[in-house]
């Protein structure tokens, strides 16, 4: 595609300011990097980026700004991603020179687009759905994946649960060295601790363990839960988690915290798709605790499965529920449990029982 | 003092994110990844209230998230469910809407395909106060521009 085409649309007096710019390695077709790349931070961050390594397009437009809003939910229908309105008006540098009374009329909007998708096909029938007469000017990049990775993973900080309860990233040191520190990678796995429901369940656990119980925690995103557990003074920990990713960012926490191989297994549960059976290698009417931190639905469908591992006499916790759907969860599970107790925090709950002995 | 002046203070907002996701299945994956990642706004927290907040509908169903992210990198967010030309599409099983709507009829829906899309709209935040009957007027207005048009009952 030549600029040439774009050009033919644009009204003559104001070509000028309508040029577009076409960063030279930037691509409209599929033909796509997909060599993966190197990266300079440490090895155990490699793995977390070739999975979610998934390129995209990043589009930056320039907008009149009494558009903004139904060119935003215009370009949505169209195909792109998300569309993201910066609050702070963006002044071009590239675009000084051309007056900036006339700048400060537009908003900039950063745009993600699919690999596959024609970026110019898709912006040109949005600002016609919308009545705009002229194709708004952007600019096309592939996007930068290690930028949003490593922003995402700086804004880990050292969280206290409770007291003497802190979980530390990886390349923090604790800022409490004799309180019980669980050091994460926090990665892309869920489970870092800031959350409600992980910090409801760690405090429930730490209450629970009195030393020497089999735990297990069905759903363990980064392993988390099995960790604190056996750093409360559990004799085994086991994590069961549908996402290999999970179950990788899990063995590398472990690695972390130096627990033994013995005390903390993972598996992984099988999704619907696979074709190997339904058994996890697992006794039933084994653990003595058992935490499911997961979502609504799952843990509804789970119940019957998530019960059969507890041993009669044994809590249960289950939470990843907002307030509103604990009765659902609560009509579900209580026939099988007794002295069922809700603890909350804001909007998110965790619902805790006894096995039923009989 | 303090506590008056704190609640006085609004957080200054630092961006509006507009996103597409299917429910139940929010990743730190592109898209939602580099667009809230940028902000250096929690993904994973996203990921799990919004995945918990869209429960009730049939996974993938994609949905229209609007973020307001604040200048101390928390957030905030408003789930709508899909376009009403979302639905009317997967109602009448149809990827495209008439080009000549008006003049091209394309497909036919029943007033009870109406009526199922306006229920679900309703528990929309947007919806919630809208009687009925004017979800059901708007709905039909977007079918007509559609080149969709209502019957009383197929046959």
């Amino acid at each position: 595609m030549s600029a040439w085409n774009f050009i033919k649309h644009f009204p003559c007096n104001n070509l000028s300011r309508q040029i577009l710019r076409v960063r030279p390695h930037c691509f409209f077709t599929s033909s796509t990097h997909t060599s993966p790349f190197s990266i300079s931070t440490s090895s155990s961050s490699s793995w977390f980026t070739e999975s979610l390594a998934v390129p995209y397009l990043s589009v930056r437009i320039h907008c009149p700004k009494h558009f903004v809003d139904p060119f935003s939910e215009a370009l949505l229908c169209f195909g792109a991603s998300s569309v993201a309105v910066d609050e702070d008006i963006e002044e071009d540098d590239e675009d000084a020179t051309s007056g900036s009374c006339f700048v400060s009329k537009e908003i900039c909007i950063e745009s993600i687009f699919p690999v596959d998708q024609e970026v110019k096909m898709c912006i040109s029938q949005a600002a016609n759905s919308i009545g705009l007469k002229e194709i708004p000017k952007f600019k096309v990049e592939m996007g930068d994946e290690l930028d949003w990775i490593t922003k995402n993973q700086e804004s880990f900080q050292p969280v206290e649960i409770a007291e003497r309860l802190w979980i530390v990233p990886e390349w923090t040191s604790p800022p409490v060295a004799e309180a019980v520190n669980i050091i994460l990678n926090p990665g892309f796995a869920f489970g870092t601790g800031e959350h409600p429901t992980t910090k409801l369940c760690l405090l429930l656990l730490q209450s629970l363990i009195k030393g020497g119980e089999a735990f297990l925690d069905y759903g363990t995103g980064s392993g988390i839960l099995a960790i604190a557990a056996l750093k409360f003074g559990a004799a085994l920990s086991v994590g069961i988690d549908i996402d290999p990713e999970a179950i990788k960012s899990a063995r590398h926490n472990a690695a972390l915290n130096n627990i033994q191989l013995e005390r903390l297994e993972l598996h992984l549960a099988p999704s619907e798709n696979s074709s190997s059976g339904n058994e996890i290698p697992l006794r039933k009417a084994q653990f003595d605790v058992v935490i499911a931190n997961i979502l609504l639905n799952p843990v509804m469908e789970l119940a019957d499965h998530i019960l059969s591992f507890a041993t009669p006499g044994a809590t249960i916790g289950i939470s990843g529920i907002l307030s509103e759907q604990l009765p659902n969860v609560k009509e579900r599970y209580s026939p099988f449990l007794e002295d069922i107790s809700v603890a909350t925090i804001g909007d998110w709950v965790c619902m805790s029982g006894t096995k039923k002995r009989s | 003092m303090a506590a008056a002046k704190e609640i006085l203070i609004r957080r200054a907002v630092a961006a509006t994110i507009r996103l597409t996701v299917p429910a139940g299945a929010a990743r730190p994956a592109p898209p939602v990844g580099p667009a809230l990642g940028q902000y250096r706004l929690n993904l994973l927290a996203f990921c799990k209230d919004f995945n918990a907040r869209t429960q009730k509908y049939k996974p993938d169903t994609p949905m229209s998230v609007m973020i307001t992210a604040f200048k101390d990198n928390s957030f905030e967010f408003t789930v709508k469910s899909p376009s009403v030309s979302w639905y009317i599409k997967k109602a009448a099983g149809v990827d495209k809407g008439s080009a000549r709507p008006g003049h091209l009829t394309v497909t036919t829906l029943s007033v009870r395909h109406v009526y199922e899309i306006a229920k679900v709209k309703q528990t929309d935040p947007f919806c919630q106060y809208m009687p009925l009957e004017s979800i059901c007027k708007s709905i039909i207005g977007t079918a007509n521009s559609m080149g969709i048009k209502i019957v009383k009952d197929l046959e």
